[in-house]
């Protein structure tokens, strides 16, 4: 999903610039607010930025299809620092591949956040959340976010370029021709995503849940809502 | 009797490979050893093992019909050796910072029965 310099126009990498702003901006308010709340939130954003780099630059071999892609991280950050502040720490992230791994560009950070950071991590928040609110276990829930925040991430690289390339093609013919060139190696990886996201969460929840309110909290809630239903 | 007591509580502090440690280094060698085995099936079946990045990126700049590269791009080595005194640096001020940001804080020492 890592977009280069020289293949998107100025006019489309700079309103994919445009939109990530939209996202950023209330990104940095939410990171400033929990800051505030937690003090230990800032030093455990950055080392789930951190995470995110290495995540996303950690390019697994698929024999099947010969060739090797990478997973993206951004569901898992979204889960445990917030979608929006997975917005920002993407953007950094994605800024330091491009100029130390050569992997995206300097003018395509605003494309490539938005397919990893924002809709990768956003897709992702969302499936759990849903699935949560649905009563699923945890590790169903993360691993569902995991594989849907995988795959959108890559459906929405290949809609960026399809929008900008599809000239007399159609959109959706031009969308599914870049995605087929991501899809067959992504699959197995979106699954291999899925599988991590779920085990670094339940471990994450079980060694050290006080880094993780929300999901305390409701856990907690769950215990006392079966609690009540024993009880009555 | 002290000395022994004394050595079995240092042997418990440095007791560096615990479960999690085992775990964790059993799970690196599974992966590793899922990317040397399909690196060597990969080779031996002339398979280019290119990233799809790549790929996706080259379909794109044919329908351009213009070059794609990494606007900062420094040439060979250089970029390894960019990225390592970054990470040297970066490093070293985390390394320096570490209790602060990672260790307890003041209020949690001085009164450690409060969770």
């Amino acid at each position: 999903m890592h977009i280069e310099d020289g293949i998107l126009s100025p006019l489309a990498w700079g309103s994919w610039y445009a939109v990530t702003t939209g996202f950023i901006i209330p990104g940095v308010r939410e990171i400033k607010k929990k800051v505030q709340e937690n003090l230990s939130y800032k030093p455990f954003l950055a080392m789930t930025g951190v995470a995110v780099f290495v995540i996303s630059a950690m390019h697994l071999p698929v024999p099947v299809t010969g060739s090797c892609s990478h997973p993206c991280g951004t569901p898992l950050a979204a889960i445990v620092v917030g979608p929006f502040a997975t917005a920002v720490i993407s953007a950094i992230v994605l800024f330091f591949q491009a100029i130390f791994l050569g992997h995206g560009g300097i003018t395509t950070i605003g494309a490539n956040d938005f397919s990893m950071g924002i809709v990768g991590g956003i897709s992702g928040y969302l499936s759990w959340k849903l699935l949560r609110s649905l009563r699923s276990p945890l590790w169903l829930a993360a691993g569902a976010a995991g594989f849907v925040g995988d795959i959108a991430t890559y459906l929405t690289s290949s809609f960026e370029l399809a929008l900008s390339l599809h000239g007399h093609v159609p959109l959706l013919k031009q969308w599914m021709i870049f995605f087929m060139g991501y899809g067959p190696t992504q699959l197995p990886l979106a699954i291999a995503e899925a599988v991590f996201t779920a085990s670094v969460l339940q471990v994450m929840v079980n060694r050290r849940p006080d880094l993780l309110p929300g999901i305390k909290l409701s856990q907690k809630s769950n215990r006392e809502v079966n609690t009540n239903a024993i009880g009555n | 009797m002290p000395s022994a007591t004394k050595k079995e509580t240092e042997k418990e502090q440095f007791k560096w490979f615990d479960s999690y440690t085992k775990v964790m280094l059993a799970v690196m060698f599974v992966i590793l050893l899922f990317i040397f085995g399909a690196g060597k099936y990969m080779d031996s079946h002339k398979m280019a093992a290119g990233g799809t990045d790549d790929l996706v990126n080259n379909l794109a700049s044919a329908v351009t019909h213009t070059e794609h590269h990494p606007f900062v791009d420094l040439p060979g080595d250089a970029q390894v050796g960019a990225f390592s005194v970054a990470n040297f640096f970066a490093g070293l001020i985390v390394g320096h910072h570490w209790e602060k940001l990672f260790g307890k804080s003041k209020s949690e020492e001085q009164s450690p029965e409060v969770e």
